[in-house]
């Protein structure tokens, strides 16, 4: 049974999705989390937002997903930059994360990023 | 190689399981064994978002486990009634495993958070989970616990030679 590698969605922060960001690349997967500001049924685009920062999402092919607006969400998918420089997130995954303590959460992402930093630096094999 | 953590079922951040050292050993029975700074590993535990689900029934479900540090790709067994591993046992236990082999599949939905523990494993040179336990998570907040709790682990207990604090 042949399977396709599918990607890990890299944690960012819509902060970090500015076009000159490393992390702003056509095709990279990656896990977002913002608060749900509009969503139109009939594109199934959903805009959401975390502190300054905005994304749009396509939510085309996530199943089971009612969605509210002030919700929080978090999503996983490929980033799509179009010619203008605009990027969308067609998301694969989606799910409510209402309840989450968006502080701690940027807080932790921080350690991580610092731990797989850490690891990498001082992996002998 | 410290035996240590042998039995445990170890706290594993997705990039740290995938970049585990494997050693193939002499023994046919345990053809690979894993180890991580000089300890040896069996048992991990591993939480994320499912991402991939591929099921065949009465045979296995292979699902993906996505932590936001990498994908885990992890099996579980649900051939338990005809497999002849489980001829020798008695069918009311086989039926046990079977059941709840069967109630972890149907809780596996992509987009779920679950928390999976099983035996690190090896399949076509890749690492990958053969699960035992599955939990799905409902708390929001639970994902940014066990980043912590990983980090907190292998920076404290899985990382150094002194015993645990």
């Amino acid at each position: 049974m042949a399977f396709p590698a599918i990607k890990s969605g890299e944690l960012v922060t819509l902060k970090d999705l500015h076009p000159s960001s490393p992390l702003f690349k056509h095709g990279a997967s990656l896990r977002v989390i913002g608060k749900l500001q509009e969503y139109t049924v009939e594109t199934a685009i959903a805009i959401v937002v975390d502190g300054n920062a905005i994304l749009k999402i396509d939510t085309q092919h996530l199943r089971d997903l009612s969605f509210r607006i002030g919700s929080v969400y978090q999503f996983i998918g490929e980033l799509l930059i179009q010619p203008d420089d605009e990027a969308i997130l067609q998301a694969r995954v989606g799910r409510n994360v209402d309840g989450i303590d968006l502080n701690l959460y940027h807080q932790s992402l921080q350690l991580l990023r610092q731990f797989q930093a850490d690891h990498l630096k001082n992996s002998t094999t | 190689m410290d035996l240590k953590f042998q039995h445990t079922y170890v706290k594993l951040l997705a990039f740290d399981l995938l970049s585990l050292a494997q050693t193939p050993s002499l023994s046919s029975s345990d053809p690979i064994f894993f180890s991580r700074l000089g300890k040896s590993l069996s048992r991990a535990e591993i939480l994320g978002i499912v991402t991939t689900r591929d099921h065949k029934p009465n045979k296995f479900l292979k699902f993906t486990i996505d932590d936001g540090t990498g994908c885990i790709s992890c099996i579980l067994w649900l051939n338990q009634l005809t497999s002849p591993y489980f001829s020798r046992r008695s069918p009311p236990d086989v039926r046990l495993i079977a059941d709840m082999a069967a109630h972890f599949a149907s809780e596996i939905k992509i987009g779920v958070v679950a928390r999976v523990r099983g035996r690190i494993s090896s399949y076509r040179g890749a690492v990958q989970i053969t699960v035992s336990d599955v939990v799905i998570e409902r708390d929001p907040n639970a994902e940014i616990f066990h980043w912590l709790n990983c980090i907190k682990l292998a920076r404290n207990c899985y990382g150094v030679a002194a015993p645990c604090k």
